[in-house]
C-alpha cells in the first residue's frame, strides 16, 4: 500500500470517528459557530476620509479633483495654519497698541505735573527724568 | 465576501474536524472546543468580508496559532504554578503525579470498549495519530484529512514542501508500524 492509499484510509477512520462526536460536543460546536457568525466582519460602503478641519467649499468639488474650487481641498489642511498666524499678528498688534497707549498716558501725566507719587520715588523714574533734562540741555 | 450562509456553512463544514485535530493536539476535549471557538470567532470577526474560497487556508492558519498558543499558556502556567508549589510543602509525600493522566487513559479505553468494533478500530487510529509529534501529525492531517496540496500545507504550517513531505512519510511509517502492532492493518 502506497502513502497515498494508506492516508485515505486513515482518512475515512477519522472522518468516521469526527461523525460519532457526542451530542454535548456537537451542541458545543453549534453554539460557537452561532457566536462566530454573530461577530462576522461586513464589508460596509466605501468609507470616504476627509480632513477634519477640511473646508466646506471642498465638498463641492468633483470626486476626480478636478474643477475651479479642487485648489481649496489641497489647501484645507492649512487653512488653521493660517488662523493660527493672523490670531499671533492681532494680538501682537493689539499689545504693541496698548503699550502705546500706556507710555502715552504717563507721558501725558509728567508733562501736567500730575504723575502718581510712586513714580517719583521710583529711582528708575529718576534717572529718566534727569536724562531727558540733560537731552533738553 | 463571503456571505453569512456561505461562512455558516463553511464552518458547519470543519468545525467536526477542527475538533478533532485540536482535541489530537492538546488531548482534552473542553480545551478543544475552546481552541475551536476562538478560532470559529476570529476568522468571522477578522475575515468574514473574505470570499468564500479564501477561508480553508485562513482557518486552518488560525487554528494552528490557537493550538500553538494554548501550548505557549500552559508553559507559562505550568512554570508558574511549579514555581509556588515549590514554595508550598508538601502535605502528601507519596501522591502520584501520573493519576490524572492514568485517569484519561483509562477514560478513553473504557469508551472504545463500549463501542461496535468499527469504532473501536477508529478510537485507536485516533488515539495513534495523537500520538504522533506535532509537526508530523499535522503535515498528515493538512495532507491526508485538510486535502491540502504540500504547497499549501507548507504554507500554513509556515515551513518548506520538502519538510511537509519529510513530515508526512515518517508519520505515515510510524503510524502504519503503530497501528500494525496493535493488530490492525487498513
Amino acid at each position: 500500500m502506497n502513502q497515498d492509499e494508506f492516508g485515505f484510509r486513515v482518512r475515512q477512520a477519522l472522518n468516521d470517528g469526527a461523525e460519532r462526536l457526542d451530542y454535548r460536543t456537537v451542541l458545543r460546536l453549534e453554539q460557537a459557530r452561532g457566536k462566530a457568525l454573530a461577530l462576522q466582519r461586513r464589508a460596509g460602503p466605501a468609507t470616504v476620509r476627509l480632513p477634519a478641519l477640511q473646508l466646506a467649499t471642498a465638498g463641492a468639488a468633483p470626486v476626480d479633483g478636478g474643477g475651479p474650487w479642487s485648489w481649496l481641498r489641497g489647501a484645507g489642511w492649512a487653512a488653521p495654519l493660517v488662523a493660527l498666524a493672523i490670531g499671533f499678528v492681532a494680538i501682537s498688534q493689539w499689545q504693541e497698541e496698548l503699550e502705546i497707549k500706556r507710555l502715552a498716558a504717563l507721558d501725558f501725566a509728567v508733562l501736567l505735573d500730575d504723575g502718581p507719587l510712586d513714580a517719583y520715588a521710583d529711582q528708575l523714574f529718576g534717572v529718566l527724568l534727569q536724562a531727558e533734562q540733560k537731552a533738553d540741555d | 465576501m463571503a456571505t453569512r450562509e456561505e461562512l455558516s456553512e463553511f464552518l458547519a463544514g470543519v468545525e467536526r474536524r477542527a475538533f478533532k485535530q485540536a482535541v489530537f493536539a492538546v488531548r482534552d476535549e473542553s480545551h478543544a472546543l475552546d481552541i475551536v471557538q476562538d478560532a470559529m470567532m476570529k476568522i468571522a470577526e477578522k475575515y468574514g468580508d473574505r470570499p468564500a474560497a479564501e477561508l480553508p487556508p485562513l482557518f486552518t492558519r488560525i487554528l494552528q496559532n490557537a493550538i500553538h498558543d494554548f501550548f505557549r499558556r500552559s508553559k507559562v502556567r505550568s512554570a508558574w504554578v511549579t514555581l509556588f508549589s515549590s514554595l508550598i510543602p508538601e502535605d502528601e509525600p507519596d501522591a502520584d503525579p501520573l493519576e490524572t493522566l492514568e485517569a484519561t487513559g483509562d477514560t478513553r479505553s473504557e469508551s472504545t470498549e463500549t463501542t461496535f468494533e468499527r469504532g473501536q478500530i477508529v478510537a485507536i487510529i485516533e488515539e495513534e495519530v495523537a500520538k504522533l509529534p506535532a509537526r508530523q501529525r499535522e503535515a498528515f492531517l493538512l495532507r491526508y484529512w485538510e486535502d491540502f496540496d504540500t504547497a499549501e500545507a507548507a504554507a500554513a504550517m509556515g515551513c518548506s514542501e520538502g519538510s511537509v513531505k519529510t513530515h508526512c512519510s515518517r508519520a505515515t511509517h510510524a503510524l502504519a508500524k503503530a497501528l500494525r502492532e496493535r493488530g490492525i492493518t487498513l
